[in-house]
Protein backbone atom coordinates (compact mmCIF):
# COMPACT_ATOMS: atom_id res chain seq x y z
CA UNK A 1 0.00 0.00 0.00
CA UNK A 2 0.99 3.18 -0.97
CA UNK A 3 -1.09 5.46 1.59
CA UNK A 4 -2.05 3.53 5.12
CA UNK A 5 -4.28 5.86 7.26
CA UNK A 6 -5.88 4.17 10.26
CA UNK A 7 -7.90 5.99 12.73
CA UNK A 8 -6.52 9.31 12.01
CA UNK A 9 -7.77 11.91 14.21
CA UNK A 10 -6.56 15.82 14.31
CA UNK A 11 -7.91 18.70 16.15
CA UNK A 12 -7.24 22.66 16.33
CA UNK A 13 -7.70 24.73 19.56
CA UNK A 14 -9.68 27.80 17.76
CA UNK A 15 -9.13 31.00 19.25
CA UNK A 16 -12.30 33.32 19.44
CA UNK A 17 -12.41 36.87 19.25
CA UNK A 18 -14.91 39.55 18.26
CA UNK A 19 -14.24 42.40 16.48
CA UNK A 20 -13.27 46.04 18.37
CA UNK A 21 -10.81 47.39 20.59
CA UNK A 22 -12.77 46.28 24.09
CA UNK A 23 -12.60 42.36 23.23
CA UNK A 24 -8.95 42.76 21.95
CA UNK A 25 -8.36 44.13 25.59
CA UNK A 26 -10.35 41.24 27.49
CA UNK A 27 -8.71 38.98 25.67
CA UNK A 28 -5.20 39.89 26.60
CA UNK A 29 -6.23 38.02 30.05
CA UNK A 30 -9.17 35.75 29.12
CA UNK A 31 -8.94 33.74 25.84
CA UNK A 32 -11.89 31.82 24.81
CA UNK A 33 -10.73 29.07 23.10
CA UNK A 34 -12.98 26.01 21.41
CA UNK A 35 -11.85 22.63 20.41
CA UNK A 36 -12.51 21.93 16.86
CA UNK A 37 -12.12 18.38 15.35
CA UNK A 38 -11.11 18.31 12.20
CA UNK A 39 -10.97 14.83 11.34
CA UNK A 40 -12.02 12.06 13.45
CA UNK A 41 -10.97 8.34 13.15
CA UNK A 42 -10.54 8.59 9.93
CA UNK A 43 -9.25 5.02 8.01
CA UNK A 44 -8.47 4.13 4.43
CA UNK A 45 -5.62 2.86 2.54
CA UNK A 46 -4.56 3.73 -1.39
CA UNK A 47 -2.31 1.37 -3.48
CA UNK A 48 0.34 2.62 -5.19
CA UNK A 49 -0.54 3.62 -9.34
CA UNK A 50 -4.37 4.61 -7.95
CA UNK A 51 -5.99 8.20 -8.13
CA UNK A 52 -8.51 8.75 -5.22
CA UNK A 53 -10.57 11.89 -5.27
CA UNK A 54 -11.58 13.67 -2.25
CA UNK A 55 -14.90 15.09 -1.96
CA UNK A 56 -16.38 17.46 1.09
CA UNK A 57 -17.90 20.54 1.80
CA UNK A 58 -15.53 23.16 2.87
CA UNK A 59 -14.53 23.01 6.32
CA UNK A 60 -15.03 19.18 5.83
CA UNK A 61 -11.36 17.68 6.59
CA UNK A 62 -10.01 16.89 3.19
CA UNK A 63 -7.21 19.58 3.33
CA UNK A 64 -6.29 18.46 7.49
CA UNK A 65 -5.90 15.10 6.25
CA UNK A 66 -3.86 15.26 2.93
CA UNK A 67 -1.72 18.20 5.13
CA UNK A 68 -0.95 15.05 7.57
CA UNK A 69 0.05 12.37 5.19
CA UNK A 70 2.20 15.22 3.45
CA UNK A 71 3.75 15.71 7.29
CA UNK A 72 2.87 19.06 7.42
CA UNK A 73 0.43 18.42 10.68
CA UNK A 74 0.91 16.25 13.09
CA UNK A 75 -1.98 14.25 14.15
CA UNK A 76 -3.17 13.98 17.85
CA UNK A 77 -3.96 9.80 17.60
CA UNK A 78 -4.09 7.37 15.57
CA UNK A 79 -1.61 6.79 12.72
CA UNK A 80 -0.55 7.53 8.60
CA UNK A 81 1.68 5.92 6.75
CA UNK A 82 3.43 6.61 3.63
CA UNK A 83 5.50 4.78 1.59
CA UNK A 84 6.53 3.06 5.06
CA UNK A 85 7.07 6.26 6.16
CA UNK A 86 5.63 8.14 9.17
CA UNK A 87 5.32 11.67 7.88
CA UNK A 88 5.56 13.55 10.42
CA UNK A 89 8.96 12.90 10.70
CA UNK A 90 9.41 14.42 7.78
CA UNK A 91 12.63 11.95 6.72
CA UNK A 92 14.31 13.22 3.66
CA UNK A 93 14.01 10.41 2.16
CA UNK A 94 10.51 10.43 2.36
CA UNK A 95 10.08 14.55 0.86
CA UNK A 96 12.03 13.79 -1.77
CA UNK A 97 9.11 11.07 -3.03
CA UNK A 98 6.23 13.28 -2.41
CA UNK A 99 4.55 16.75 -3.16
CA UNK A 100 1.56 18.51 -2.08
CA UNK A 101 0.37 20.87 -4.27
CA UNK A 102 -1.65 23.39 -3.21
CA UNK A 103 -3.94 25.64 -5.14
CA UNK A 104 -3.80 28.71 -2.88
CA UNK A 105 -0.08 28.57 -1.95
CA UNK A 106 3.27 29.38 -4.26
CA UNK A 107 6.12 28.24 -4.16
CA UNK A 108 7.87 30.09 -7.23
CA UNK A 109 10.33 32.44 -6.43
CA UNK A 110 8.22 35.56 -7.02
CA UNK A 111 10.87 38.03 -8.58
CA UNK A 112 12.43 35.73 -11.08
CA UNK A 113 11.27 33.22 -13.86
CA UNK A 114 9.98 30.00 -13.35
CA UNK A 115 13.14 28.75 -14.18
CA UNK A 116 15.08 30.10 -11.37
CA UNK A 117 12.69 27.63 -8.96
CA UNK A 118 13.00 24.84 -10.93
CA UNK A 119 16.62 25.10 -10.49
CA UNK A 120 16.72 25.82 -6.73
CA UNK A 121 14.30 22.32 -6.69
CA UNK A 122 16.87 20.68 -8.53
CA UNK A 123 19.55 21.71 -6.42
CA UNK A 124 17.09 20.72 -2.90
CA UNK A 125 16.24 17.70 -4.17
CA UNK A 126 19.65 16.87 -5.46
CA UNK A 127 18.22 16.26 -9.18
CA UNK A 128 21.12 14.85 -11.35
CA UNK A 129 21.56 17.03 -14.23
CA UNK A 130 20.99 14.57 -16.95
CA UNK A 131 17.78 13.53 -15.41
CA UNK A 132 16.79 16.83 -14.29
CA UNK A 133 16.63 17.97 -18.01
CA UNK A 134 14.94 14.90 -19.12
CA UNK A 135 12.11 15.29 -16.67
CA UNK A 136 12.07 19.12 -17.37
CA UNK A 137 12.15 18.62 -21.23
CA UNK A 138 9.06 16.55 -20.90
CA UNK A 139 6.98 18.48 -18.40
CA UNK A 140 7.47 21.17 -20.57
CA UNK A 141 6.18 19.65 -23.47
CA UNK A 142 3.40 18.08 -21.60
CA UNK A 143 2.45 21.78 -19.57
CA UNK A 144 3.24 23.89 -22.66
CA UNK A 145 5.69 25.57 -20.58
CA UNK A 146 8.21 26.62 -23.35
CA UNK A 147 6.99 30.63 -24.01
CA UNK A 148 6.81 30.82 -20.06
CA UNK A 149 10.01 29.41 -19.15
CA UNK A 150 11.77 32.96 -19.06
CA UNK A 151 8.98 35.54 -18.01
CA UNK A 152 8.96 37.02 -13.90
CA UNK A 153 6.67 34.23 -12.07
CA UNK A 154 4.37 37.95 -11.09
CA UNK A 155 3.75 38.69 -14.98
CA UNK A 156 2.12 35.21 -14.99
CA UNK A 157 -1.00 34.62 -15.24
CA UNK A 158 -2.97 32.33 -12.23
CA UNK A 159 -3.44 29.37 -14.89
CA UNK A 160 0.18 29.73 -16.14
CA UNK A 161 1.13 30.27 -12.62
CA UNK A 162 -0.15 27.12 -11.54
CA UNK A 163 1.24 24.89 -14.83
CA UNK A 164 4.64 26.23 -13.61
CA UNK A 165 4.03 25.33 -9.91
CA UNK A 166 2.84 21.54 -10.40
CA UNK A 167 6.12 21.27 -12.98
CA UNK A 168 7.86 23.21 -9.92
CA UNK A 169 6.21 20.18 -7.65
CA UNK A 170 7.19 16.93 -10.03
CA UNK A 171 10.69 17.73 -11.23
CA UNK A 172 12.00 15.74 -8.64
CA UNK A 173 9.19 12.42 -9.79
CA UNK A 174 7.79 11.85 -6.56
CA UNK A 175 5.89 8.90 -5.96
CA UNK A 176 3.18 10.01 -4.42
CA UNK A 177 1.06 13.29 -5.55
CA UNK A 178 -1.28 15.09 -3.05
CA UNK A 179 -3.27 17.59 -4.57
CA UNK A 180 -5.57 20.31 -2.94
CA UNK A 181 -7.57 21.98 -5.39
CA UNK A 182 -5.13 22.45 -8.21
CA UNK A 183 -7.44 23.70 -10.16
CA UNK A 184 -8.90 26.55 -8.06
CA UNK A 185 -9.73 29.67 -9.78
CA UNK A 186 -8.62 28.19 -13.30
CA UNK A 187 -10.93 28.99 -16.78
CA UNK A 188 -12.13 25.67 -18.20
CA UNK A 189 -9.58 25.57 -20.46
CA UNK A 190 -6.87 25.42 -18.14
CA UNK A 191 -8.49 23.64 -15.62
CA UNK A 192 -8.89 20.47 -18.58
CA UNK A 193 -5.30 21.28 -19.40
CA UNK A 194 -4.20 20.18 -16.21
CA UNK A 195 -6.54 17.36 -15.67
CA UNK A 196 -5.44 16.25 -18.96
CA UNK A 197 -1.88 16.07 -17.93
CA UNK A 198 -2.04 14.66 -14.58
CA UNK A 199 -4.31 11.84 -16.46
CA UNK A 200 -0.93 11.04 -18.59
CA UNK A 201 1.33 11.08 -15.87
CA UNK A 202 -0.37 9.18 -13.88
CA UNK A 203 -0.86 6.52 -16.49
CA UNK A 204 2.76 6.77 -17.27
CA UNK A 205 4.30 6.69 -14.21
CA UNK A 206 1.94 4.60 -11.94
CA UNK A 207 2.40 8.06 -9.38
CA UNK A 208 -0.61 7.62 -6.62
CA UNK A 209 -2.68 11.08 -6.73
CA UNK A 210 -4.84 11.88 -3.70
CA UNK A 211 -7.27 14.83 -4.91
CA UNK A 212 -9.79 17.23 -3.63
CA UNK A 213 -11.42 19.73 -5.71
CA UNK A 214 -14.45 21.70 -5.73
CA UNK A 215 -15.04 20.91 -9.91
CA UNK A 216 -16.93 17.70 -9.65
CA UNK A 217 -15.35 17.50 -13.02
CA UNK A 218 -11.55 16.83 -12.17
CA UNK A 219 -13.02 14.21 -9.62
CA UNK A 220 -15.28 12.48 -12.65
CA UNK A 221 -12.42 12.56 -15.27
CA UNK A 222 -9.55 11.50 -13.02
CA UNK A 223 -10.85 9.00 -10.36
CA UNK A 224 -12.78 6.31 -10.36
CA UNK A 225 -12.59 5.73 -6.56
CA UNK A 226 -13.55 8.97 -4.41
CA UNK A 227 -13.44 9.23 -0.07
CA UNK A 228 -16.18 11.02 0.85
CA UNK A 229 -15.72 12.81 4.15
CA UNK A 230 -18.15 15.47 6.04
CA UNK A 231 -17.56 16.63 9.67
CA UNK A 232 -14.32 15.21 10.16
CA UNK A 233 -15.82 12.08 9.39
CA UNK A 234 -15.49 9.29 6.31
CA UNK A 235 -18.83 8.57 5.40
CA UNK A 236 -18.13 6.81 1.85
CA UNK A 237 -14.78 4.77 0.52
CA UNK A 238 -15.88 3.23 -2.74
CA UNK A 239 -16.82 3.35 -6.58
CA UNK A 240 -17.44 7.11 -7.46
CA UNK A 241 -20.88 5.34 -10.07
CA UNK A 242 -21.48 3.46 -7.27
CA UNK A 243 -21.61 6.07 -4.47
CA UNK A 244 -24.33 7.60 -7.28
CA UNK A 245 -26.65 4.57 -7.66
CA UNK A 246 -26.37 4.70 -3.92
CA UNK A 247 -27.43 7.63 -2.90
CA UNK A 248 -29.26 8.68 -6.20
CA UNK A 249 -31.59 5.76 -6.89
CA UNK A 250 -33.20 7.72 -9.33
CA UNK A 251 -32.65 8.87 -12.91
CA UNK A 252 -34.11 12.30 -14.88
CA UNK A 253 -36.74 11.97 -17.06
CA UNK A 254 -36.86 15.32 -19.06
CA UNK A 255 -40.04 15.45 -21.49
CA UNK A 256 -40.94 18.29 -24.12
CA UNK A 257 -45.11 18.00 -23.98
CA UNK A 258 -46.95 19.11 -27.19
CA UNK A 259 -49.54 20.54 -25.12
CA UNK A 260 -49.73 21.54 -21.35
CA UNK A 261 -51.18 18.46 -18.95
CA UNK A 262 -52.68 18.16 -15.57
CA UNK A 263 -50.40 17.50 -13.22
CA UNK A 264 -52.11 15.33 -11.37
CA UNK A 265 -50.98 13.10 -14.78
CA UNK A 266 -47.09 13.73 -14.22
CA UNK A 267 -47.31 13.03 -10.42
CA UNK A 268 -48.91 9.64 -11.04
CA UNK A 269 -45.73 8.58 -13.09
CA UNK A 270 -42.96 9.98 -11.03
CA UNK A 271 -41.85 13.16 -8.86
CA UNK A 272 -41.73 16.47 -10.60
CA UNK A 273 -38.62 17.83 -10.14
CA UNK A 274 -39.22 20.94 -12.34
CA UNK A 275 -41.98 22.33 -14.10
CA UNK A 276 -41.52 25.14 -16.86
CA UNK A 277 -44.41 25.14 -19.04
CA UNK A 278 -44.05 22.16 -21.57
CA UNK A 279 -40.92 21.27 -20.18
CA UNK A 280 -40.98 18.80 -17.36
CA UNK A 281 -38.31 16.76 -15.60
CA UNK A 282 -39.30 13.71 -13.43
CA UNK A 283 -37.28 12.19 -11.28
CA UNK A 284 -38.40 7.55 -11.51
CA UNK A 285 -37.03 5.12 -9.73
CA UNK A 286 -33.62 3.81 -11.18
CA UNK A 287 -35.04 -0.17 -11.59
CA UNK A 288 -38.62 1.47 -13.02
CA UNK A 289 -36.98 3.84 -15.49
CA UNK A 290 -38.22 1.43 -19.00
CA UNK A 291 -41.78 1.19 -17.69
CA UNK A 292 -42.29 4.99 -17.10
CA UNK A 293 -40.95 5.70 -20.04
CA UNK A 294 -43.66 3.05 -21.54
CA UNK A 295 -46.53 4.77 -19.58
CA UNK A 296 -45.92 8.32 -20.43
CA UNK A 297 -45.37 7.44 -24.41
CA UNK A 298 -48.48 5.85 -24.16
CA UNK A 299 -50.48 8.48 -21.67
CA UNK A 300 -49.10 11.90 -22.57
CA UNK A 301 -48.75 13.82 -25.90
CA UNK A 302 -44.92 13.83 -25.69
CA UNK A 303 -42.76 15.63 -28.32
CA UNK A 304 -39.70 14.79 -26.99
CA UNK A 305 -37.97 12.24 -24.31
CA UNK A 306 -34.85 12.02 -22.44
CA UNK A 307 -33.52 10.26 -19.61
CA UNK A 308 -30.52 11.05 -17.89
CA UNK A 309 -28.61 10.51 -14.62
CA UNK A 310 -28.58 13.20 -12.26
CA UNK A 311 -25.86 15.65 -12.38
CA UNK A 312 -22.82 14.37 -9.57
CA UNK A 313 -23.06 17.82 -7.89
CA UNK A 314 -26.57 17.54 -6.92
CA UNK A 315 -25.53 13.97 -5.95
CA UNK A 316 -23.28 14.87 -3.74
CA UNK A 317 -25.43 18.21 -2.31
CA UNK A 318 -28.20 15.49 -1.39
CA UNK A 319 -25.24 13.72 0.41
CA UNK A 320 -24.05 16.44 2.40
CA UNK A 321 -27.62 18.11 2.93
CA UNK A 322 -29.27 14.61 4.31
CA UNK A 323 -26.46 13.55 6.36
CA UNK A 324 -27.45 10.22 5.50
CA UNK A 325 -24.65 7.24 6.25
CA UNK A 326 -23.60 5.08 3.23
CA UNK A 327 -21.13 3.57 4.36
CA UNK B 1 26.88 17.95 3.93
CA UNK B 2 27.06 17.55 0.81
CA UNK B 3 23.33 17.87 -0.26
CA UNK B 4 23.37 21.11 1.63
CA UNK B 5 26.26 22.56 -0.33
CA UNK B 6 24.48 21.76 -3.31
CA UNK B 7 21.27 23.38 -1.91
CA UNK B 8 22.91 26.52 -1.12
CA UNK B 9 24.87 27.05 -4.22
CA UNK B 10 21.40 26.27 -5.95
CA UNK B 11 19.43 28.57 -3.57
CA UNK B 12 22.72 31.35 -3.53
CA UNK B 13 22.20 32.07 -6.92
CA UNK B 14 18.48 32.56 -6.92
CA UNK B 15 18.65 35.11 -3.63
CA UNK B 16 21.84 37.12 -5.07
CA UNK B 17 19.34 37.45 -8.22
CA UNK B 18 16.44 38.82 -6.19
CA UNK B 19 18.49 41.13 -3.96
CA UNK B 20 20.04 42.62 -7.62
CA UNK B 21 16.38 42.41 -9.12
CA UNK B 22 15.56 44.80 -6.30
CA UNK B 23 17.77 47.85 -7.62
CA UNK B 24 16.04 50.30 -6.11
CA UNK B 25 15.47 48.82 -2.50
CA UNK B 26 19.16 48.33 -2.81
CA UNK B 27 20.29 51.35 -3.39
CA UNK B 28 17.90 52.14 -0.18
CA UNK B 29 19.07 49.52 1.96
CA UNK B 30 23.12 50.46 1.39
CA UNK B 31 21.98 54.30 2.47
CA UNK B 32 21.73 52.80 6.07
CA UNK B 33 24.99 52.80 6.05
CA UNK B 34 24.94 56.52 6.94
CA UNK B 35 23.47 55.98 10.35
CA UNK B 36 27.11 54.85 11.94
CA UNK B 37 28.53 57.86 9.97
CA UNK B 38 25.56 60.00 11.59
CA UNK B 39 27.19 59.21 15.33
CA UNK B 40 30.74 59.24 13.73
CA UNK B 41 30.09 62.94 12.58
CA UNK B 42 28.73 63.46 16.44
CA UNK B 43 31.59 62.14 17.95
CA UNK B 44 33.96 64.39 15.55
CA UNK B 45 32.13 67.19 16.49
CA UNK B 46 32.70 66.65 20.47
CA UNK B 47 36.43 66.04 19.55
CA UNK B 48 36.92 68.80 17.84
CA UNK B 49 35.61 71.28 20.98
CA UNK B 50 36.63 69.40 23.61
CA UNK B 51 39.53 67.30 22.88
CA UNK B 52 40.13 63.58 22.97
CA UNK B 53 37.26 61.82 24.67
CA UNK B 54 38.31 58.56 26.88
CA UNK B 55 41.50 58.07 24.90
CA UNK B 56 39.80 58.36 21.67
CA UNK B 57 41.39 60.91 19.10
CA UNK B 58 39.63 61.85 15.30
CA UNK B 59 41.66 59.20 13.71
CA UNK B 60 40.34 56.70 16.39
CA UNK B 61 37.16 57.81 16.08
CA UNK B 62 37.16 57.68 11.93
CA UNK B 63 38.69 54.22 12.67
CA UNK B 64 36.66 52.96 14.99
CA UNK B 65 33.19 53.76 12.78
CA UNK B 66 34.73 52.85 9.42
CA UNK B 67 35.02 49.20 10.44
CA UNK B 68 31.78 49.55 12.86
CA UNK B 69 29.22 50.94 9.85
CA UNK B 70 30.12 48.06 7.55
CA UNK B 71 29.60 45.15 10.31
CA UNK B 72 26.56 47.16 11.62
CA UNK B 73 25.02 45.96 8.24
CA UNK B 74 27.23 42.68 7.69
CA UNK B 75 26.85 40.94 11.00
CA UNK B 76 23.05 41.86 12.21
CA UNK B 77 21.03 39.17 10.57
CA UNK B 78 17.38 39.46 11.14
CA UNK B 79 15.88 35.37 10.60
CA UNK B 80 12.91 36.39 13.34
CA UNK B 81 11.15 38.71 10.34
CA UNK B 82 11.25 35.26 7.88
CA UNK B 83 10.30 32.91 10.71
CA UNK B 84 7.43 35.46 11.70
CA UNK B 85 6.03 36.07 8.39
CA UNK B 86 6.56 32.26 7.09
CA UNK B 87 4.80 30.35 10.17
CA UNK B 88 2.10 33.28 10.92
CA UNK B 89 0.94 33.05 7.50
CA UNK B 90 1.47 29.51 6.95
CA UNK B 91 3.68 30.16 4.29
CA UNK B 92 6.43 27.77 6.03
CA UNK B 93 4.30 24.88 4.79
CA UNK B 94 5.81 25.34 1.12
CA UNK B 95 9.03 25.00 2.51
CA UNK B 96 8.12 22.29 5.25
CA UNK B 97 7.55 19.96 2.38
CA UNK B 98 11.03 20.40 1.00
CA UNK B 99 13.86 18.08 1.87
CA UNK B 100 15.54 21.22 3.97
CA UNK B 101 15.38 22.94 6.66
CA UNK B 102 13.33 25.95 6.44
CA UNK B 103 16.00 27.58 8.45
CA UNK B 104 18.89 27.53 5.05
CA UNK B 105 16.08 29.41 2.66
CA UNK B 106 16.16 32.19 5.15
CA UNK B 107 20.11 32.21 5.94
CA UNK B 108 21.08 32.20 2.54
CA UNK B 109 18.52 35.14 1.71
CA UNK B 110 20.52 37.34 4.03
CA UNK B 111 23.27 35.70 3.04
CA UNK B 112 22.20 37.13 -0.89
CA UNK B 113 22.45 40.47 0.45
CA UNK B 114 25.61 40.20 2.26
CA UNK B 115 27.03 39.87 -1.27
CA UNK B 116 26.46 43.12 -1.42
CA UNK B 117 27.72 44.08 1.24
CA UNK B 118 30.89 42.74 0.21
CA UNK B 119 31.21 43.60 -3.22
CA UNK B 120 30.21 47.87 -2.39
CA UNK B 121 30.60 48.74 1.48
CA UNK B 122 33.91 47.04 1.89
CA UNK B 123 35.84 48.43 -1.13
CA UNK B 124 34.18 51.42 -0.16
CA UNK B 125 35.24 51.14 3.28
CA UNK B 126 38.75 50.15 1.82
CA UNK B 127 39.02 52.94 -0.16
CA UNK B 128 38.21 55.72 2.79
CA UNK B 129 40.67 54.08 4.95
CA UNK B 130 43.20 54.81 2.44
CA UNK B 131 42.58 58.25 1.65
CA UNK B 132 41.75 59.78 5.09
CA UNK B 133 44.48 60.90 7.35
CA UNK B 134 44.94 59.24 10.76
CA UNK B 135 43.19 56.20 9.73
CA UNK B 136 45.07 53.08 11.80
CA UNK B 137 44.43 49.58 12.53
CA UNK B 138 46.70 46.97 14.28
CA UNK B 139 47.04 44.94 11.11
CA UNK B 140 49.10 41.95 11.64
CA UNK B 141 47.90 38.36 10.81
CA UNK B 142 47.27 37.11 14.11
CA UNK B 143 44.41 39.74 14.51
CA UNK B 144 43.36 39.89 11.21
CA UNK B 145 42.69 35.83 11.41
CA UNK B 146 41.27 36.89 15.38
CA UNK B 147 38.96 40.09 13.46
CA UNK B 148 37.57 37.10 10.53
CA UNK B 149 36.79 35.08 13.27
CA UNK B 150 35.01 37.27 15.16
CA UNK B 151 32.59 38.52 12.65
CA UNK B 152 31.68 34.76 11.61
CA UNK B 153 31.15 34.12 15.06
CA UNK B 154 29.14 37.16 15.69
CA UNK B 155 26.85 36.92 12.51
CA UNK B 156 26.99 33.00 13.63
CA UNK B 157 25.37 34.12 17.39
CA UNK B 158 22.70 36.85 15.54
CA UNK B 159 21.38 33.94 13.07
CA UNK B 160 20.80 31.70 16.53
CA UNK B 161 19.87 34.63 18.57
CA UNK B 162 17.16 35.84 15.80
CA UNK B 163 15.91 32.24 14.80
CA UNK B 164 15.69 31.50 18.97
CA UNK B 165 13.46 34.84 18.22
CA UNK B 166 11.21 33.57 15.60
CA UNK B 167 10.11 29.99 16.71
CA UNK B 168 7.97 32.11 19.59
CA UNK B 169 5.84 32.84 16.35
CA UNK B 170 4.54 29.12 17.10
CA UNK B 171 3.24 30.63 20.00
CA UNK B 172 2.19 34.57 20.11
CA UNK B 173 2.13 37.05 17.16
CA UNK B 174 4.34 39.06 19.05
CA UNK B 175 8.17 37.71 18.07
CA UNK B 176 9.24 40.45 15.36
CA UNK B 177 8.35 43.25 18.47
CA UNK B 178 10.38 41.29 21.28
CA UNK B 179 13.11 40.85 18.68
CA UNK B 180 12.96 44.44 17.89
CA UNK B 181 13.34 45.02 21.66
CA UNK B 182 16.05 43.10 22.06
CA UNK B 183 17.57 44.83 19.16
CA UNK B 184 17.39 47.99 20.51
CA UNK B 185 19.35 47.18 23.57
CA UNK B 186 21.92 45.80 21.42
CA UNK B 187 21.76 49.20 20.12
CA UNK B 188 23.60 50.73 23.50
CA UNK B 189 25.03 47.65 24.15
CA UNK B 190 26.99 46.18 20.58
CA UNK B 191 28.90 49.88 20.82
CA UNK B 192 27.45 50.95 17.85
CA UNK B 193 26.00 54.29 19.54
CA UNK B 194 29.47 54.89 21.56
CA UNK B 195 32.49 52.47 21.41
CA UNK B 196 32.13 50.69 24.63
CA UNK B 197 34.97 51.94 26.62
CA UNK B 198 33.34 55.38 26.56
CA UNK B 199 30.46 53.86 29.04
CA UNK B 200 30.20 53.75 32.71
CA UNK B 201 31.65 50.54 34.23
CA UNK B 202 28.68 48.71 35.08
CA UNK B 203 27.72 49.37 31.73
CA UNK B 204 30.70 47.38 30.30
CA UNK B 205 30.70 45.10 32.72
CA UNK B 206 26.75 44.22 31.60
CA UNK B 207 27.86 44.45 28.38
CA UNK B 208 30.54 42.33 28.78
CA UNK B 209 28.41 39.01 29.54
CA UNK B 210 25.87 40.11 26.66
CA UNK B 211 26.28 39.01 23.20
CA UNK B 212 25.81 42.22 21.81
CA UNK B 213 29.31 43.24 21.85
CA UNK B 214 30.18 40.45 19.53
CA UNK B 215 28.34 42.23 16.41
CA UNK B 216 30.23 45.80 16.37
CA UNK B 217 32.54 46.51 19.33
CA UNK B 218 34.77 43.68 19.98
CA UNK B 219 35.36 43.17 16.22
CA UNK B 220 36.41 47.02 15.74
CA UNK B 221 38.83 46.64 18.95
CA UNK B 222 40.48 43.59 17.93
CA UNK B 223 41.29 45.29 14.31
CA UNK B 224 42.66 48.23 15.67
CA UNK B 225 44.24 46.61 18.36
CA UNK B 226 42.83 47.80 22.13
CA UNK B 227 42.04 43.92 23.65
CA UNK B 228 44.79 42.21 24.45
CA UNK B 229 44.92 38.46 23.43
CA UNK B 230 43.60 37.32 26.85
CA UNK B 231 40.69 39.96 26.76
CA UNK B 232 39.53 38.50 23.19
CA UNK B 233 39.51 35.19 23.93
CA UNK B 234 37.23 35.79 27.02
CA UNK B 235 35.10 38.01 24.60
CA UNK B 236 35.02 35.43 22.02
CA UNK B 237 34.26 32.56 24.61
CA UNK B 238 31.28 34.44 25.96
CA UNK B 239 30.03 35.08 22.34
CA UNK B 240 30.47 31.06 21.51
CA UNK B 241 28.37 30.20 24.49
CA UNK B 242 25.42 32.66 23.75
CA UNK B 243 25.37 30.95 20.52
CA UNK B 244 25.50 27.66 21.51
CA UNK B 245 22.69 28.53 24.56
CA UNK B 246 20.51 30.29 21.59
CA UNK B 247 20.91 27.62 19.28
CA UNK B 248 19.76 25.04 21.49
CA UNK B 249 16.68 27.19 22.52
CA UNK B 250 15.76 27.41 19.01
CA UNK B 251 16.14 23.54 18.20
CA UNK B 252 13.95 22.71 21.46
CA UNK B 253 11.33 25.41 20.28
CA UNK B 254 11.46 24.26 16.54
CA UNK B 255 10.48 20.72 17.74
CA UNK B 256 7.86 21.74 20.24
CA UNK B 257 6.31 24.30 17.50
CA UNK B 258 6.20 21.76 14.87
CA UNK B 259 4.36 19.58 16.72
CA UNK B 260 2.03 22.85 17.39
CA UNK B 261 2.10 24.19 13.90
CA UNK B 262 -1.36 24.43 12.25
CA UNK B 263 -0.10 25.29 9.16
CA UNK B 264 -3.35 28.12 7.93
CA UNK B 265 -4.00 29.18 5.04
CA UNK B 266 -5.67 27.06 2.00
Amino acid sequence: MAISVQQLTKSYRVHHKEAGLRSSLRNLFARRYELVEAVKQVSFEVAQGEIVGFLGPNGAGKTTTLKCLAGLLHPNAGSAEVLGFTPHNRERAFLKQITLVMGQRNQLLWDLPAMETFLVNQAIYGVPEREFRATLQELVALLGLEPLLTKQVRKLSLGERMKCELAASLLHRPRVLFLDEPTLGLDVTAQAAIRDFLRAYNQQYAVTVLLTSHYMADVTALAKRVLVIDHGELKYDGDLHALVEQTAPYKLLRLTLQQPVDSADLTRLGEIESLNGLEVTLRVPRDATKLVMAQVLASLPVEDVMIEEPPIEQIIRDVFQHGASYA
Amino acid sequence: MHNLLRAYRGLFRANVAIAFTYRAQAVIWMLSFVFPLVMLAVWLAVVDQAGPVGGYNRGDFISYYLVGAVLYRFVLMGLTYHWDHEIRTGELSVRLLKPLDPFHYYLSEQLGWKVLDLLILVPLALVAALLIPGVHYALSPARLLAFVFSVVLGMTINVCISSAFGMIAFWTTQSRNLFELWSGIGQFLSGFIAPLPLFPLFMQRVAAVLPFRNSVGLPVDILMGRVGWAATGQGLLVGALWALGACMIYRVLWRLGLRRYEAVGA
